[in-house]
């Protein structure tokens, strides 16, 4: 199922990053090779012989308006400098200017060299005035898009666990003073009386509801390592209270929707190295949560045990348990 | 419902402290050797990040390749009046979805979410509660039933899901109701 689930993501971000690179190449949301026309003045004045001249770039907003077909406003001037080289000249918009769509995204996908927005100057005749700027061909941004974020974010990925290391010992090792302790051992004795109307098929004197008991103690306190064991001794405790090798009797579903509901006073340990002590103010919003959800679960497994047809497959009732056929 | 607030943010300060103070207390009155018990255990927190590592890189990078394609947005939108009719945001879909499938994978979400929206978000918060606030139902099936061999699981799965997806919308409930 998450098989399907993450597979699906990716197929998907492909097939719409595909989608939308074909909507801007049909429709030539980029205007490639076009030029933008431009009003330049030279605040320091302009020295044809000088490789960086620094310049004040205006965009008139109806003809960009006009080029791109958008609605998006150009400020009214922009800082920049002129590249001057035996090519010819090359305008540059400096790194921090806030541009309007699309000039925004062809200036980020330009931006691989320098932090620029850059273009070659065309019609431009010192000192000045009009110009047009034409910048380098944007295609494929969807694509280009994905593929650097999948990058970025395995490299996040790594980064971020290696940051989680000191917080995760902090609380793995207070975990692990409150097992050998003991604390799980304690409260067994609070939580016994609470099973026994959840388990009525287990007597009263059977070894599962302890093995239940310490299962669930020990998830109440995250003990994630500790509750796992604790959980398949209680299943195999009830396994030979069940007369059927194959099938889950009502109690075994109803130990698994509890733990699936997973009743924790203790937040597990991984949220508390992500959220720091922003986790205080959680707590009661996941205490809430997780009652809540443990009395939907309880709910609905005894609801849905009624119903005829997981009745009819309940190997209780299929084949009365050996006890029960003696009397 | 302020003075509840109240009294919960107030309460909420001692939480973190108490684990930290209580169980090395605890411990000592039980005797046992607690420096030895915490350094013990501490030793795990390594293998634990690592242990998550291919876990947060396939869900970070597919969530991420998702949301850069545009296809997160086309999603959200298309969602929002369905999602909206129970007061449910869109963008927590991922996470509701993923939260009874894989536990790393949930947790990696709730990464995602904090470099997207920053830690003091709503967002963050009701992720982080829908985390806390459940276990991974088909984690939990796959290792009870399979240690004991039991394949016909009955009501099991449709239990453990409806109790998720209620689990999922009542975090988003509290944490409005009572940090919202």
């Amino acid at each position: 199922m998450l098989n399907y689930i993450w597979a699906g993501l990716i197929v998907t971000s492909f097939v719409f990053a595909l989608g939308f690179d074909a909507r801007d190449i049909a429709g030539d949301r980029y205007r490639n090779g076009q030029p933008l026309p431009v009003t330049l003045t030279f605040p320091e004045g302009y020295d044809p012989a000088a490789r960086r001249v620094p310049v004040e770039i205006r965009i008139e907003p109806g003809q960009y308006a006009s080029l791109y077909r958008t609605e998006e406003r150009p400020a009214p001037s922009y800082a920049g400098y002129l590249l001057q080289t035996q090519e010819g000249a090359q305008l540059r918009f400096a790194a921090d200017a806030k541009l309007p769509e699309p000039l925004a995204t062809i200036g980020k996908v330009s931006r691989s060299r320098d932090e620029e927005l850059q273009g070659r100057l065309v019609g431009f005749t010192p000192p000045g005035a009009t110009a047009g700027v034409v910048f380098e061909p944007v295609r494929f941004v969807k694509l280009n898009a994905i593929a650097s974020a999948a990058l970025d974010f395995a490299k996040t990925a790594a980064e971020l666990a290696f940051g989680l290391i000191g917080v995760l010992a902090l609380f793995l090792g207070m975990l692990k003073i409150a097992e050998d302790s003991g604390i799980v051992y304690a409260l067994v004795k609070l939580v016994r009386p609470i099973l026994r109307p959840l388990f009525p098929e287990v007597p009263a004197d059977h070894p599962a509801l302890g093995m239940i008991a310490l299962n669930l103690t020990a998830t109440v306190f995250g003990l994630g390592n500790a509750a796992t064991p604790f959980g398949i001794k209680a299943m195999e405790e009830l396994q030979k209270l069940n007369p059927s090798e194959d099938t889950a009797t009502n109690s075994m579903v109803m130990l698994l929707a509890i733990n699936t509901a997973s009743l924790q006073l203790v937040p597990p340990v991984l949220l508390l190295a992500l959220m720091g002590t922003g986790i205080n103010t959680l707590i009661f919003p996941i205490l809430t949560t997780t009652v809540l959800g443990l009395i939907v679960a309880i709910v609905a497994t005894r609801v849905l045990g009624r119903l005829p047809g997981y009745r009819a497959s309940d190997p209780n009732r299929r084949a009365p348990p050996p006890a029960a056929a003696e009397a | 419902m302020d003075t509840a607030r109240n009294v919960i943010s107030t309460l909420s300060f001692f939480v973190v402290p108490l684990i930290l103070v209580g169980f090395p207390l605890y411990g000592l009155y039980k005797r046992v050797p607690v420096y030895e018990s915490f350094v013990e255990g501490a030793k795990e927190g390594f293998q634990v990040a690592v242990r998550i590592i291919p876990y947060l890189v396939a869900i970070l990078f597919a969530i991420a390749m998702f949301r850069a394609s545009g296809a997160m947005e086309a999603l959200t939108r298309a969602l929002d009046p369905v999602l909206g009719l129970i007061g449910f945001p869109a963008e927590l879909l991922p996470m509701a979805i993923i939260r009874s499938l894989s536990g790393s994978g949930s947790a990696a979400l709730v990464v995602d979410m904090i470099n997207q929206y920053g830690e003091d978000s709503i967002l963050v918060k009701m992720a982080a509660v829908m985390y806390g606030s459940s276990e991974t139902t088909f984690y939990v099936i796959a290792v009870y039933f399979g240690a004991v061999g039991i394949r016909k699981t009955r009501h099991a799965v449709p239990a453990g899901l409806l109790a998720d997806a209620a689990a999922m919308i009542i975090a988003v409930w509290t944490v409005r109701l009572l940090l919202g």
